[in-house]
């Protein structure tokens, strides 16, 4: 573990000191490869050729060590490896494995680079490969980011290959007959004469051979699974009610709970009254545990009750109380001593605005709660010499640090056993409720203890999404957007969340300006800012994180200049990208959604781009203004993701995605009074509801050179293509999220 | 309190509380898991079961209310090899994302099917807008609920 | 349609009728009476001021939200609560008021006798779940509009002034929503006064002929 924490700060070391260029240690490290971690418990006459396959006489197991939150991580994982193997759907089981560092996150780091995604230059390709480094020297292990594709897919791919290279000179071996002569199908190898030999009967044979490395992969159109639609692996238990989720796991012997902890987070547990709680029928004993208690009882629901009757003596906030003081601290940031970096400075806004008219306008983007619909929820046991953990997280190695230094256990003793997730959108990057049922279970060693947050709790302990506040002044003339300059300050979500997970991150917070930088236009004068408010409430990555805020700020101020400019909202947008893979998306989202088509009266269309996680999105929103509010019609959205796996999947994705940006743009916001979040349940902060959902169009594009993420990507351009629609149907310009504070929706 | 009723047409027995909830008999005593918890005030709709052939919150349904009663849980309505007509137009949509929230949509859709096996989108609009599915699957809930209408009445 | 047709608070209620008459029990040690003025014992100017409380009540979140109209959608909130707003998740009660034609109150406003339940929460009382019926109107409406309507017995159920207040007594004998009002559970505000008062109120306005507060009558409206 030491060894470990000393790398993780050299490498954060170097994060910082890789943008100047060059890193000149480690290089050892970074080239051998990371032990498997599948041969420490491997079956005699297994054979596990890499990381993610192993095959004895019964059954094959593909190892899926991206965590699947909703996204069809596991199912996309599988897909890759089966491709190259041979494999069809249906001719194996999946695991998450154990946490490993063999399994770090090759694309994690590359989010973190100040070079666009579109830079492909030396220095960009530099840091990347200098931050890739660094994660797997710490092996990080991480599902996030929309990285799942990006990290697996060559890495499985070759994973596959390497396995049924090796299945095929086993059975080259046992025939005689020459490797290249062999071909394979469906889960076993087909020799010349037609006979099949299957991969489980030829385990025990590969499992004494090296495995064949350097095996070229196959050309796409050789794809048998990738780019067709399939049946996702999950969805008929998803459909019938069989799959189980962490909340439904049961270990013998294992006794309920639940945590109350402060609602001002961090404001720690002054005092408080069990009495009653005691006498709730099937409470067991109340525990205290790190600001806060444990009810431990012969069910949930008894748990609940418990935690209910406790009265508390909560301390105060250790951040400001009111919501007013939140956001008083960003207006306050904007100064040259919080300026956190400058990420655009093309040609020269202060030369192009001076005397000028000047369009200026603020945007706002409140805290926001991810609230996936399984509440938080883990079991954990400790015992003497292990650890064990049923739970659903996405930073599973940083979690057994932090878990083995609660019970004392070195982090190869913490057993984690990853869960299917009722959803995420980036709460189960949190570490606290499984820190806290592993601080009860070191209470009760040796029994299992189930923790459930009542949905009360989550909401409180949300951790949400960071507030930000963006200013933008402009410039336009002659019917074209001149000069832009864009500042945007918010609390760093990077240093609030890394320092819960254990992780220093020097250097400036590239989530404050994410999605308001990184688009690939060409105006002819852009300044883009950061300035860094100082920590307020605990905040999180939040699907697509910084995107949403400065993406909001970024793309209405461009719609805004645009619109002062006498230009159309697409062909500005499209004459300015410089970007042929993002042009591409623009132009596909005019075509489908007939741009220029007249509209009848009170009704409205709004364009919006934003690129996030290296994925560029286009989305079109329509509305209608009726007497009672604004009705969405329609949402067209293309997008760039350079090879769509499994096109089912995709649709729905970005389909979820647009609604996520949408619902939560409309109504959706935690505030604070008294240092609580105000909002306790789904009432106060509910998203999108069925019968507000538009009609979805989706156009995945493949021009792009690189595989990226779904996950994440639709879902900032959504709330500006909103506001924009929304400013073309009534005229009214709506520059604060939820937009119901200014417009009723129906 | 004691109660004696049927759940997917099994008779059983509890002897809980009587304001303990149907969701946490079904869950916790039963070990019927696919009736979901998550929100507890029927906000979401996760733990939408059909009482005496209604849909209703299991949350809001206390065990005082259950001698008697017939309950169907998902478990009950279709299994991954025989599956409901709603959960086989659920499959073919590949509807679910997470998942989480299915359960209480099927269960939803089933019973409002039942009501009107023809429904339009507005109608589906009223019946279904209880019921939040966070990772947004509402396009394909739509369609499903449309796909299991049709196949239902053939 | 599948509804179960008498709950059992029904029959508990049938016990209870004989007591209408004196008034009904409503838990242990609290009842509510009915006990009448005496005719010409109570001046218009004080059955005036009888109403602007009845007004108080029947306009409360809690009475209003569900005295809506033809577009049978109930409504949250209002009063110290926030600004009113239609019943979340595009509730419409339907023409059958109690969402046959939609979604069922019933999926999650269960019968609870206890009347109480979590903040937040679909409200219970000892009846099933329902809106009012659409001629009894009160969300929105003035003063004058809801006295006519009071006193009109095509818009009351065919009820005097006693008539009223022996609705109200029954409704909460069932603990139905009448008394639900009062005690709401959840942390809700409850309706001003108390149930006594408001049926005190309905008698006292009775009894001083039903004057309404445009200077009419609410008989006269009536005619």
């Amino acid at each position: 573990m030491e060894r470990l924490r000393r790398y993780s700060r050299r490498a954060f070391l170097v994060s910082s000191a890789a943008v100047a260029g060059g890193v000149a240690f480690g290089v050892y490290a970074v080239n051998s490869p990371p032990d498997n971690p599948l041969l420490a418990d491997r079956g005699e006459g297994e054979a596990v050729f890499n990381p993610w396959v192993r095959i004895d006489g019964s059954g094959i197991t593909l190892i899926t060590p991206h965590i699947d939150l909703g996204q069809g991580a596991i199912h996309a994982q599988a897909v890759l490896i089966a491709e190259e193997m041979d494999l069809e759907i249906g001719q194996f089981a999946t695991s998450f494995g154990q946490p490993s560092k063999a399994y770090w996150n090759t694309a994690m780091g590359a989010e973190g680079v100040p070079f666009m995604a579109t830079d492909q230059s030396f220095a960009a390709e530099s840091a990347r490969a200098v931050l890739g480094g660094l994660t797997k020297l710490i092996g990080l292990q991480g599902t996030g980011g929309s990285t799942t594709m990006p990290d697996s897919f060559d890495k499985l791919r070759k994973a596959g290959a390497t396995a049924r290279e090796t299945l095929k000179l086993a059975a080259a071996e046992r025939t005689g007959i020459p490797r290249e002569e062999l071909k394979t199908q469906a889960g076993a190898v087909l020799l010349p004469d037609g006979s099949r030999i299957a991969y489980t009967d030829l385990a025990a044979d590969a499992a004494m051979l090296d495995p064949v490395q350097d095996v070229p992969l196959r050309d796409p159109s050789a794809w048998r699974l990738i780019g067709k639609p399939m049946k996702r692996i999950d969805i008929v238990a998803k459909s019938t009610g069989t799959l189980a989720y962490g909340i439904d796991l049961e270990k013998p012997g294992m006794v309920h709970a639940t945590v109350r902890t402060n609602p001002r987070q961090g404001g720690g547990l002054q005092g408080f009254d069990d009495s009653e709680a005691r006498a709730v029928p099937g409470v067991r004993d109340v525990l205290e545990i790190t600001g806060g208690i444990a009810v431990l009882a012969d069910n949930t629901w008894a748990a609940f009750k418990g935690a209910g009757a406790v009265k508390y003596d909560w301390g105060p906030a250790p951040y400001p109380a009111e919501q007013a003081n939140h956001w008083q601290a960003l207006e306050a940031s904007f100064t040259d001593d919080l300026l956190d970096s400058t990420w655009r400075d093309d040609g020269d806004v202060e030369a192009a605005m001076e005397g000028a008219e000047v369009v200026t306008a603020e945007y706002r983007s409140p805290y926001v709660a991810h609230a996936p619909l399984e509440p938080l929820n883990a079991i954990v046991l400790v015992e003497d010499d292990l650890v064990e953990i049923w739970a659903g997280h996405q930073l599973p190695r940083q979690l057994q640090i932090l878990v083995g230094a609660i019970t004392g256990h070195d982090p190869e003793q913490v057993i984690f056993h990853n869960q299917f997730t009722g959803g995420s959108f980036g709460h189960r990057l949190e570490f606290e409720f499984i820190k806290q049922t592993a601080e009860i279970a070191n209470q009760v060693r040796g029994t299992p203890v189930k923790m459930t947050y009542t949905r009360e709790e989550d909401f409180a302990h949300d951790f949400p999404r960071h507030i930000a506040i963006g200013r933008g002044r402009g410039f336009v003339a002659d019917g074209k957007v001149q000069a832009m300059d864009l500042s945007v300050a918010a609390p760093s979500v990077l240093a609030s969340q890394m320092q819960r997970a254990g992780i220093p991150v020097p250097g400036p917070d590239i989530q404050i300006a994410a999605g308001a930088w990184n688009n690939p236009y060409h105006l002819p004068n852009y300044r883009m800012r950061s300035y860094r408010a100082a920590e307020l409430a605990p905040v999180s990555s939040w699907r697509s994180v910084g995107s949403v805020g400065a993406g909001f700020a970024f793309d209405s101020f461009l719609d805004e200049l645009i619109h002062a400019a006498g230009a159309d909202p697409m062909e500005e947008r499209i004459r300015l990208m410089e970007h042929d893979v993002s042009r591409k998306v623009l132009e596909a989202v005019a075509e489908m959604s007939d741009w220029g088509s007249p509209l009848p009266p009170g009704k409205g269309r709004g364009v919006a781009f934003v690129e996030s996680f290296a994925a560029p999105v286009a989305e079109v929103v329509e509305v209608s203004a009726t007497e009672r509010g604004i009705r969405i019609d329609k949402v067209w959205v293309a997008c760039d993701v350079g090879t769509i796996v499994d096109p089912v999947n995709f649709e729905n994705l970005v389909q979820g995605g647009v609604v996520f940006g949408l619902g939560h743009a409309i109504n959706a916001q935690i505030t604070y009074a008294d240092g609580m979040a105000e909002q306790t349940n789904y009432h106060a902060h509910e998203g999108m509801r069925l019968y507000q959902c538009p009609e979805i169009f989706v156009r995945g594009l493949e021009n792009g050179e690189q595989v990226r993420g779904i996950g994440e990507p639709p879902v900032p351009p959504a709330a500006p293509a909103l506001a924009n629609a929304i400013f073309a149907a009534t005229g009214q310009r709506i520059r604060e999220m939820p937009f119901d504070k200014h417009i009723d929706f129906i | 309190m004691q109660a004696t009723f049927t759940v997917n047409g099994t008779e059983r027995q509890i002897d809980v509380p009587e304001d303990m909830p149907l969701l946490w008999v079904l869950r916790d005593e039963l070990k019927l898991t696919g009736t979901k918890y998550g929100c507890g005030i029927a906000q979401c709709g996760a733990c939408t079961v059909h009482l005496d052939g209604l849909a209703v919150r299991a949350c809001q349904v206390a065990a005082r209310e259950l001698d008697g009663a017939e309950i169907t849980t998902i478990e009950g309505l279709g299994t991954p090899a025989a599956p409901h007509p709603v959960q086989a137009a659920w499959i073919e949509h590949e509807v679910a994302q997470c998942g989480y929230c299915q359960s209480g949509q099927i269960m939803q859709a089933a019973s409002f099917l039942d009501l009107n096996p023809a429904p339009t989108d507005e109608e589906i609009d009223a019946a279904m807008s209880g019921n939040l599915c966070r990772c947004g699957t509402y396009s394909r809930i739509r369609a499903a609920v449309h796909t299991a209408a049709t196949k239902m009445g053939s | 349609m599948r509804y179960r047709a008498v709950n059992r608070s029904l029959t508990k209620a049938a016990a209870l009728a004989g007591m209408l008459a004196a008034g009904a029990v409503l838990a242990k040690g609290a009842e509510v009476l009915i006990e009448p003025p005496a005719a010409g014992s109570v001046s218009v100017e004080e059955g005036r001021a009888a109403f602007d409380r009845m007004y108080d009540v029947v306009t409360h979140p809690r009475c209003a939200n569900c005295h809506v109209g033809a577009e049978n959608v109930p409504m949250w909130y209002g009063g110290a609560e926030g600004p009113a707003q239609p019943h979340g998740m595009n509730i419409n009660a339907g023409e059958s008021r109690i969402g046959a034609e939609t979604l069922p109150c019933a999926t999650c406003h269960r019968v609870n006798e206890t009347l109480d339940n979590d903040p937040h929460a679909p409200p219970q009382a000892g009846l099933e779940w329902r809106l009012a019926p659409v001629e009894f109107e009160w969300f929105g409406k003035s003063p004058a509009e809801i006295c006519a309507q009071l006193s009109d017995p095509d818009r009351n159920g065919g009820r005097d002034a006693l008539g009223l207040a022996e609705h109200l007594v029954e409704d909460a004998g069932h603990r139905g929503f009448v008394l639900w009002g009062w005690q709401p559970g959840g942390g809700r505000e409850p309706a001003p006064y108390s149930l006594q008062q408001h049926v005190n109120d309905v008698l006292a306005w009775g009894a001083a002929g039903q004057p309404c507060p445009d200077g009419t009558t609410g008989q006269d409206a009536s005619q």
